[in-house]
């Protein structure tokens, strides 16, 4: 099985913990070289984040599990990128 | 158990957790102090014979008390944060049992529960320490007038403390927080019984 390099996941998380907590969390799991996350949106009690993770070898289930063991959950898997070189979307005539 | 200790401590890095739990602290000690007068002045008018006497029906008093504050305290915050996680819940259509935020939860809740027992311990303990004192030291009354100064004084240093979070006089809110032992200590000699 190729390694996850880059994994891409529009979460809802409460207010609390805050995002910070998140990326942390995140960043501390074995494999994960960076983390990025960005609010979407915000509501009254929750709010819509976009992470984007990248390292050699992104454990995908430990990810899940420390997401969900913050409260947050995962809406969608936006992208994912495996394989020896990290390839970015290329655009289309219908772009 | 060091584990238990390392979630008390890191739910009282938490600003809302050391806000509740300094209110039910100040709260509680409070209640405590002013009840300690009580038992201090109502002791002395009423005859007891001697301070190891007063002394023992003070400690029962910070028993009652302080079983009082963390057992309230206790069902109060385990409904309160029931009630939020069941929010965050209804927003996030999951289930939060066994995720970080319900240990939080459960950190913050001993913490005020245990900050809201120690608030009337200390309210009450103190100011009957004169009392060990009678008969080698001091009389009955002086061992009364020492234990009324204890509790005022506590009661200063709570309200100097919440003026200092607050940014306040604090000698203006520590004699506030004060005259209150010294109104319970006239309320007992002036009213019957």
């Amino acid at each position: 099985m190729l390694n996850v390099r880059r994994l891409v996941l529009d979460l809802l998380k409460p207010h609390d913990p805050d995002v910070v907590t998140f990326a942390e969390s995140v960043a501390g799991c074995e494999g994960v070289a960076g983390v990025n996350v960005v609010l979407m949106e915000t509501d009254k009690e929750v709010q819509n984040v976009k992470m984007t993770i990248e390292g050699d070898s992104v454990p995908v289930d430990t990810v899940h599990d420390a997401v969900e063991d913050l409260g947050g959950t995962v809406h969608s898997i936006d992208e994912v990128v495996c394989g020896e070189v990290i390839v970015e979307e290329s655009k289309t005539p219908q772009d | 158990m060091l584990s238990r200790l390392k979630r008390l401590l890191r739910a009282l890095e938490r600003d809302d957790v050391r806000s509740i739990s300094r209110r039910y602290f100040i709260s509680n000690g409070f209640d405590g102090a002013l009840t300690s007068v009580g038992v201090a002045v109502g002791s002395y008018l009423s005859g007891v014979p001697d301070g190891l006497v007063v002394f023992k029906i003070g400690t029962g008093a910070a028993i009652g008390l302080g079983t009082s504050g963390v057992w309230s305290v206790w069902e109060i915050e385990r409904a309160e944060k029931r009630a939020e996680l069941k929010r965050i819940e209804r927003a996030m259509l999951t289930d939060l049992d066994e995720t970080q935020i319900e240990r939080q939860k459960a950190g913050a809740r001993q913490v005020n529960a245990l900050m809201s027992g120690i608030g009337p311990v200390i309210g009450v303990v103190l100011p009957m320490l004169p009392f060990l004192l009678e008969g080698t030291l001091l009389g009955l009354r002086d061992a009364t007038l020492v234990s009324i100064g204890v509790a005022v004084s506590i009661l200063f240093v709570f309200g100097a403390y919440l003026a200092d979070i607050s940014e306040q006089n604090w000698i203006v809110a520590g004699a506030r927080m004060g005259l209150a032992g010294i109104v319970v200590a006239l309320l007992n000699l002036v009213l019957p019984g």
